[in-house]
C-alpha cells in the first residue's frame, strides 16, 4: 500500500518548486491502473497477480506510454494460464496506446520459481534478472496482490538471509550487499544492452532509449542504492515502519524492505532529500531535470521525434540535445548526492558503489 | 514434551466417536472434536452427553466452517452451551455473518487464521479487523495456513508476534496447494521450525493431518520435530 502523503509533494512544497509533470504523470498512472483493475477484475486469483512495470509502475505515465504487464504465477502450473495472458493482452490493448516491448519480458507469464530460486548462476538469464529487479523496484499490482506479495517476500528473504554480513552484523556498515550487487548488476546490464539493442535494431529507437537510460533507468538504480543504504543510515524517511528492526531480525528486515520498495523510485529519492536538508539545491537540480524529462516524453511532438530518430542522426537533434542537457543536470545532482561528505553517503558509495 | 493431540475430523471426518476412540486408544490426552460441516454440529451436541471424555485433559470444538445465515443464531446458541464446559470453540472468521452473536462466547471463542483461499483472517492486518469485532476472543494459530499464505514464514512470525498473548491452541498440518490438510513434509517441518520458539511449550497442539491410524504416532513425532527450534536457524532469524 502506498503511503497517502507523497514525499515528492512534501519536498516540492519545502523547496517552493512546482513539478507539474511529475504530478500529472502520477495522476495519469493512478487513473490508468484503476482502468486496468476494473477491466481485469476476475482474471487473477490467490495464485496469480497481474503486475505492471515501466512508467505505469513508477507513476510516470504519459499519454504515449505503453503498458508493460506480466501475469505472475505463484502456484501450480495450469494450461489455462496461457488463455489468461491472451485475455489480459486483449483488455490491455484496449487501454494502451502501444504494444509491449520486443524482448519478450512483458506481456507474458512469469513463474515465481525462477524468480525466487535463480538468483545468480547460469540459469539467471538477463530476462530473469531484469524481471526480478524490476519486480522489486518499479512494479505495481493491479488487482489481487497475494501472489505478488508472496513472491516479493520470498525474494527479499533470500537477499536478507543469505547476506551473512547483513544478518549477523559483521560488516562495518549495515547494508544489504547481496541485494545491492544485484541492483548494480542490473543497471550495468541495462547500460550494456543499450549498445546491444542499438546494434541489433540498426539504430532504430536508439535516441529514446538513450534518454530513458539517462533518466528513468538510472533512477531505478538510484532508488535501489538508496534503499540498501537506508538500512545503515537509519533514514527514517526510507523506513516506512519508522523503527529499524536492527541486526538479526530477518522477518522484520524483510517486511521493512518490502514496504520501502513499494514506494516508487522518485518517492524513494525524495525521501532521501527530506532526510538531507543541507542538499536542497541538489534536490532542486535533480527534480527540475527529471520533471523536464517527463515534460519531453509527455509532449507528443518531442516524443515522436525522439522515437523516430536513428542512431546516425540523434546526436545533433535539438530535442535530443535538450534532453541530454537535462540529463547532465540530473547526473551532476546525483553525483553530489552520492558523494556528499556531510552525511554517510560518500562513505557508503565508495564502499558499496566502487570498492 | 509439548501437549499434542488430534482433530477427530482429520482422522475420521464426521465420525467423531471413531476419531475419539483412535485418539484415546493411544493414550493421547488432547483432542479437538470436529463439526466442520454444519450438519455435523447437532449430532455432536447431542452426542456429548454420552461421550466419556474423562481421559482427556484438553478438549476443544471446531465450529462449522460454513454456516447458513438463517441458522447462525441457533448454531451460536449450541456452541455457547458447549463452551459452558470450559472448552474453546475454534472458529473460522469467514464463517461469521453477524459478529455480535459470537461475542456471547467471550474468551472461549478462539479465532483461527485462514488459508490463502479466504479473503479475510489471513494476516495480522486482516485478523486485527476480526479481533476488533470480537475483542475478547482468543487465537488459534494454524501454522499450515500461515505457511501457505507466506512460505517464508514472515506472516507466521508476525501473527505470533501480534497475537501471541491471545494464543491458546495451535493447528498443525501441511496445507497443500489445493488447500487440503496433508501429512507433514520435510519442507513444512523446516519451515515450522523457524517460528517454533515463538509458541510456548504449554500450548495444546492439535494435528489436522489426515493420516491413517497406524501413522498417528509417527506423525506426532514429526510434529514435535517441527516444533523444535533449530539453533543454527535461530542464529540468523
Amino acid at each position: 500500500m502506498k503511503p497517502v502523503q507523497s514525499s515528492v509533494d512534501t519536498l516540492e512544497q519545502q523547496l517552493g518548486k512546482s513539478w507539474t509533470q511529475l504530478k500529472t504523470a502520477r495522476g495519469r498512472a493512478e487513473i490508468k491502473r484503476e482502468e486496468l483493475r476494473s477491466a481485469l477484475r476476475g482474471i487473477d486469483s490467490e495464485d496469480t497477480s497481474v503486475v505492471v512495470f515501466g512508467s505505469l509502475g513508477r507513476d510516470e505515465f504519459t499519454d504515449a506510454s505503453d503498458i508493460d504487464w506480466t501475469l505472475l504465477v505463484d502456484g501450480g502450473a495450469d494450461p489455462m494460464h496461457l488463455e489468461l495472458t491472451r485475455e489480459i493482452d486483449n483488455k490491455v490493448k484496449e487501454l494502451a496506446s502501444k504494444t509491449v516491448g520486443r524482448e519478450g519480458l512483458f506481456g507474458t507469464i512469469a513463474f515465481s520459481h525462477e524468480l525466487v530460486h535463480q538468483i545468480g548462476g547460469e540459469d539467471d538469464t538477463n530476462r530473469n534478472t531484469t524481471r526480478r529487479i524490476l519486480l522489486l523496484l518499479e512494479s505495481r499490482v493491479v488487482g489481487r496482490n497475494e501472489a505478488y506479495d508472496r513472491v516479493i517476500t520470498q525474494i527479499l528473504k533470500r537477499y536478507v538471509l543469505e547476506d551473512d554480513g547483513f544478518v549477523k552484523g559483521t560488516g562495518k556498515f549495515h547494508v544489504l550487499r547481496f541485494l545491492l550487487n544485484d541492483f548494480a548488476r542490473n543497471w550495468w546490464t541495462m547500460a550494456v544492452d543499450f549498445a546491444y539493442k542499438k546494434r541489433r535494431r540498426f539504430g532504430q529507437g536508439a535516441a529514446i532509449r538513450n534518454i530513458k537510460l539517462r533518466f528513468s533507468r538510472k533512477l531505478i538504480y538510484v532508488s535501489g542504492l538508496l534503499s540498501c543504504f537506508g538500512c545503515h543510515m537509519a533514514l527514517d524517511e526510507l523506513k516506512p515502519t519508522g523503527v529499524c528492526p536492527g541486526i538479526g531480525s530477518a522477518p522484520e528486515c524483510v517486511e521493512c524492505l518490502h514496504r520501502r520498495l513499494q514506494r516508487t523510485p522518485i518517492e524513494i529519492l525524495a525521501d532521501a532529500f527530506l532526510y538531507l536538508p543541507h542538499m536542497n539545491e541538489t534536490a532542486k537540480k535533480i527534480f527540475d531535470a527529471y520533471d523536464g524529462f517527463l515534460g519531453i516524453l509527455s509532449d507528443k511532438d518531442s516524443r515522436d521525434r525522439l522515437e523516430g530518430l536513428g542512431s546516425e542522426k540523434y546526436e545533433n537533434d535539438e530535442v535530443f540535445k535538450a534532453a541530454r542537457e537535462l540529463s547532465h543536470e540530473f547526473r551532476e545532482g546525483l553525483n553530489d548526492l552520492f558523494f556528499d561528505q556531510q552525511s554517510l553517503m560518500c562513505e557508503l558509495t565508495k564502499n558499496y558503489g566502487v570498492f | 514434551m509439548r501437549p499434542i493431540g488430534f482433530s477427530t475430523g482429520a482422522l475420521a471426518f464426521a465420525d467423531f466417536r471413531r476419531g475419539l476412540k483412535m485418539i484415546d486408544k493411544r493414550g493421547i490426552r488432547y483432542v479437538e472434536l470436529s463439526a466442520l460441516r454444519q450438519e455435523e454440529l447437532y449430532p455432536l451436541f447431542l452426542g456429548l452427553e454420552h461421550l466419556d471424555l474423562s481421559n482427556f485433559s484438553y478438549v476443544s470444538i471446531h465450529a462449522p466452517s460454513k454456516i447458513n445465515q438463517n441458522e447462525e443464531e441457533a448454531v451460536v446458541e449450541m456452541l455457547q452451551a458447549i463452551s459452558q464446559r470450559g472448552w474453546p470453540i475454534i472458529l473460522h472468521p469467514d464463517a461469521v455473518h453477524d459478529f455480535s452473536l459470537w461475542r456471547r462466547i467471550g474468551k472461549l471463542l478462539c479465532v483461527e487464521n485462514m488459508d490463502k483461499r479466504k479473503s479475510i483472517g489471513r494476516t495480522v492486518k486482516e485478523l486485527n479487523q476480526v479481533f476488533d469485532k470480537l475483542p475478547n476472543a482468543t487465537f488459534c494459530f494454524d501454522i499450515g495456513h500461515a505457511r501457505q499464505v507466506d512460505p517464508t514464514m514472515n506472516v507466521a512470525h508476525f501473527l505470533l508476534k501480534e497475537f501471541g498473548r491471545k494464543l491458546i491452541q495451535v493447528h498443525l498440518s501441511e496445507v497443500n496447494t489445493r488447500s487440503k490438510h496433508d501429512s507433514l513434509s520435510l519442507a513444512s517441518i523446516l519451515a515450522f521450525q523457524e517460528v517454533a520458539e515463538m509458541i510456548p511449550d504449554n500450548i495444546p497442539i492439535i494435528l489436522e493431518t489426515t493420516v491413517s491410524e497406524d501413522k498417528m504416532e509417527s506423525e506426532m513425532g514429526r510434529a514435535l520435530e517441527a516444533l523444535t527450534a533449530k539453533p543454527q536457524l535461530l542464529a540468523v532469524v
